[in-house]
Parts: C-alpha cells; structure tokens; sequence
C-alpha cells in the first residue's frame, strides 16, 4: 500500500479525533490542565533546587530548564500522537479486541498506533517549546539555522525512541498475557530523560546512558543548543533511534504472530 | 460496639486474603518505585556537589526523607481506592450497601487498611535489595520522642489520604469518568505533600501557607517528623491543623455520600 494511503487513514483518524474534542470540550480542558499541571511541577522542582545551589552536575539554572523543556517537548508530541493508541494495546490482546486492528486495511503496526490523536498533548507541547525558547534566550545561545534544524530532526528521533521503547513494552502481553499495569513502567524509565547526563555514575551511568535510552533522548538535543552540533553524539542518537525501532518492530511482529485471539 | 467491631474486622479479613491474591502487582510496583528513588539519588547527588547543605540539611537528611517517603507511600498512600470507589459506584455494587447495616466508608476503611498492610510490608523487600547499596547515604538516627509524635500523625495522614481519595470516588455520583479530577489532584497532591521536593525548600511564605493545607499532612507531616525537619513547636501545631483536617474530610466525604445517593438510581435485583 503506497504512502498516500497511510497518509489518507492517518488524516481521517486525525479528523475523527478533532470532532470528538470538540464534542468533549470539558474533557479537553481539563486533561489540558492534568498535563499541563505535571509539567508545572517538573518545573517548580527546577526552581527550588537553583534556589539552593548553583549548578547540578555543571549544568547551570536556565541549561537544566533546556533539558526539561526538551524533554516536555518529546514527551507531549508522543503523548499527544501515540500513547493513548499504544497504552490499550495490552488490554486488547488479553480481551481478544485485537482482532478489530487486524482486520483494518494496512499495517497492524501503523493501525494501533495512529487510531486517536490527543489534541491535549500537542497543545502542552507548545509550553515545552516556550520554555526551551525562554532557556536560550536567557543564556543568550545564538544557535544557527543548521543548528535549530538538527534540534527538530533530534526531537523527532526522541519521540521515534519514546515511540520505540513503549512498542516494545506493549508487545510484551503476546507472551505475558497477566502482564496488567505494564505501560507505567515507560514514565518510570522517561524520568531519567530530564537529568543531565553528567549527573550518572557507574551502574547507573552504564543502565541509563548506554543500555538504556532514557538519557540521551533528550540531553542530545539539548547540547545541539547549547554547544552546537556535534557529529558523534548526533549519529549516536540518530542510531539509538533507528536501533530501537528496529527492534520494537521486529518483537512486535513476533508477537503477533503468536496471537491467537481470545475472543469468540 | 464490639459487634460493630467484629463486622469490619471480617471485612479487613476478607480484604487481606483479597490483597495477598494480588501480591504480585504490589511487589511489582514497589520495584518500579526503586527506580524513583534512583531519580531522586541521582538528582540530590548531582545537586549536593555544589553545596554541603541545601536548606540547612544535609545530602544523608536528603535522601533519608525521599527513602520515608518511599515506604509511607507503600504504608498509608491511597492507591486504587478513588477508582474501585467509583467503579462500585458505576456498576451499582454500592446498592447492597443500602440495604444492609454497613457504613460504607467504613467497609472501604477497612479494606485501605488491609491493602496497605500487605503493601506495606511488600515494599520492604525491594528496600532490603536495595539496602546494601544506599544505607551508607541515610542518617538513621530516629529520636524516640519523635516517633511517638509521628504515630498519631501517622494514623492521621492514613485518614486524610483515604478520605480525599473516598471523596474522589464519590464524584462518580456526579460525573461518569473521575479519571481527570484523581491525575489533576494527584499531581497537586505530590507537589504539596512534599514528593517533589522537601517542601521545607520551598521559599518561607509559601511553605508557611502550605501548612494550611491539607495536602501538607499527607506525606510531608509524618516523614518531616521522623527525619527533624520540624521542630517540636511546628510538630505541636500541626498535629493539630492536621486534626482539624481530618474531621472536616470526613465531615465532606459524610456530605458527598449523602448528597450524592440522592442522584442514585438503584436498577435491577
């Protein structure tokens, strides 16, 4: 099936979401204000911290809020585009309404991830943006067309990584079906994305830096803002990327073959 | 009075054996809440590296607090209760309630207590993990007057995290989904509890309005005991701030049971 015909699915279930917003309006507010709640905190947290010092590991009050805003970005863009797809796709496979996606007219991947679109988290993805703008200005980056440009194309790498690792979680159920409550471990692991880098040590810096993809997700796009780009942890990213997609992709097409359905 | 007792002992009882079944899904989540407290490990040592003391406490006073606060989540937090509540709401399990000599909130109280009871003592078996690798980072040097002034405070938190879950729940009455409201408070809730941060960092004023609220005495009040970073006159005061909130939650929940079953519609056997 050719490109425009994903794009054509992808913009009718874009459209069907917008109508059911605009018919649940009180739910849109107020799951603006849940997100947005959230994302106060993160910063509030920042703020009485460099109240009290000065620097955490070399990271200065404004380049901590950079990483943040950085995070809040990658992190809204997914919510808002997949996670309310991704987050049912165990409780379908223990309910056998998995079926309904298999017998869609495209990929069974591409099916459960583009159903509902979350105009909440997108809208709250523009605060991650306006605190990232407010961060550069206040450290006074200049940063170059190249630069801003290899920042997009990093968050877009980041929300392919979020995207990545939540697939990856939710294709467990194929082999643990009693396996309730799993998706929350993907906040668990996407706390780490709003700590510096410099701030693991030993086993932690080993689990989270390079095992894991929890830190460089967003301390890569960051430092293109701060220090301008560098090719090493760039192709670094853009690999870990890649990496992770293959591989949640394959897992996920190993476990669907193993579904049997459960339902009658 | 003691038959009054018996009943709910029954239904602590039945909600223990009920938790236990569950065991895993505790166990579980009180490994995920180890990589919170990595978080916390990693943020406070990164942050310590500039200062010997943040707000006139050390990094050990630090992360002894987040490590409380970690197992009084697992010992007195509210968990699912505002959902099953809502749930039993929903599909109209509350009904029998209303026909038998059961207070409601008491039968709810009493399975709290046995949940916690079972996650309580499951959190511990993560925290022994993790033990060999963090009691060198924790100032274990509790004061005995200090425990006993957070026993009091203890069962009180207890009764004010149950209370504002049991009040959630019971907007069910009034709205079909409560998921919204329960992430919104939840959010404020680990703000203003002090889950964030030690909310003694907080700039004067603002942590002095803060122990107006009732979310100050939900997880802050107890652990701040415990660990001294309260002193013994704020500890009085706010046992009994921490009193009045108790009384007028359950003074609300009491409203919104009452209020809230005027809108019910009972259907079917």
């Amino acid at each position: 099936m050719s490109l425009a015909h994903y794009l054509r699915i992808w913009l009718a279930s874009a459209r069907y979401a917008m109508v059911r917003t605009l018919m649940f309006r009180f739910d849109f507010v107020l799951w603006s204000a849940v997100e947005f709640t959230w994302m106060v905190v993160n910063l509030l947290l920042v703020q009485v911290i460099y109240q009290h010092t000065s620097s955490v590991a070399g990271w200065s009050k404004y380049e901590m809020l950079l990483l943040v805003g950085t995070s809040m970005i990658i992190q809204r863009l997914f919510t808002g585009f997949f996670w309310s797809n991704l987050f049912e796709v165990g409780r379908n496979v223990r309910t056998g309404h998995f079926d309904f996606y298999l017998a869609q007219p495209g990929n069974p991947l591409f099916m459960i991830s583009t159903r509902k679109l979350d105009p909440d988290g997108l809208v709250n993805s523009l605060v991650g943006f306006a605190v990232v703008f407010y961060s550069v200005r206040e450290l006074g980056l200049h940063p170059g067309a190249f630069d801003i440009a290899c920042y997009v194309l990093l968050v877009g790498c980041g929300v392919l990584i979020h995207y990545s690792v939540m697939v990856t979680i939710v294709a467990l159920p194929f082999w643990i079906i009693n396996s309730q409550g799993i998706e929350g471990s993907y906040f668990t692991l996407f706390q780490f994305s709003r700590l510096p880098r410099e701030a693991f040590r030993g086993l932690a810096s080993l689990l989270f830096v390079y095992l894991l993809p929890a830190v460089v997700v967003s301390n890569v796009p960051a430092n293109v803002l701060r220090h301008g780009f560098q090719p090493v942890p760039v192709a670094w990213m853009a690999g870990i990327a890649f990496g992770w997609f293959a591989v949640s992709v394959l897992l996920f097409q190993a476990g669907l073959r193993r579904y049997a359905s459960a339902s009658s | 009075m003691l038959s009054t007792l018996n009943k709910y002992r029954h239904v602590f009882l039945v909600g223990l054996q009920s938790n236990i079944v569950y065991r895993w899904n505790f166990a579980v989540r009180s490994f995920f809440s180890l990589f919170q407290l990595a978080v916390v490990f990693i943020l406070w040592g990164a942050a310590y590296r500039g200062a010997t003391t943040i707000g006139g406490f050390s990094l050990h006073d630090t992360l002894t607090y987040f490590v409380l606060l970690l197992v009084l989540q697992f010992l007195i937090g509210a968990f699912q209760e505002d959902y099953q509540i809502s749930e039993e709401i929903r599909n109209g399990l509350i009904n029998q309630f209303l026909l038998k000599p059961v207070n409601y909130y008491a039968y709810r109280f009493s399975i709290f207590v046995s949940a916690r009871l079972v996650s309580g003592a499951l959190v511990f078996i993560p925290l022994l993990c993790a033990l060999p690798f963090i009691h060198g980072d924790l100032t274990l040097t509790f004061e005995p007057w200090r425990i006993a002034l957070a026993l009091p405070a203890l069962i009180m938190s207890a009764l004010i995290q149950f209370t504002i879950a049991y009040c959630f729940g019971m907007l069910t009455f009034w709205f079909l989904d409560i998921q919204g409201f329960v992430i919104l408070s939840f959010a404020i809730e680990t703000l203003l509890g002090g889950q964030i941060f030690p909310l003694d960092l907080l700039p004067a004023k603002i942590f002095a309005a803060a122990q107006y609220l009732p979310f100050f005495y939900q997880m802050y009040f107890p652990a701040a005991i415990v660990t001294g970073r309260l002193g013994a006159e704020s500890i009085g005061r706010g046992l009994g701030i921490q009193l009045f909130w108790v009384l007028t939650l359950l003074a609300l929940a009491q409203l919104l049971w009452t209020r809230g079953l005027r809108r019910h519609t009972a259907v079917g056997g």
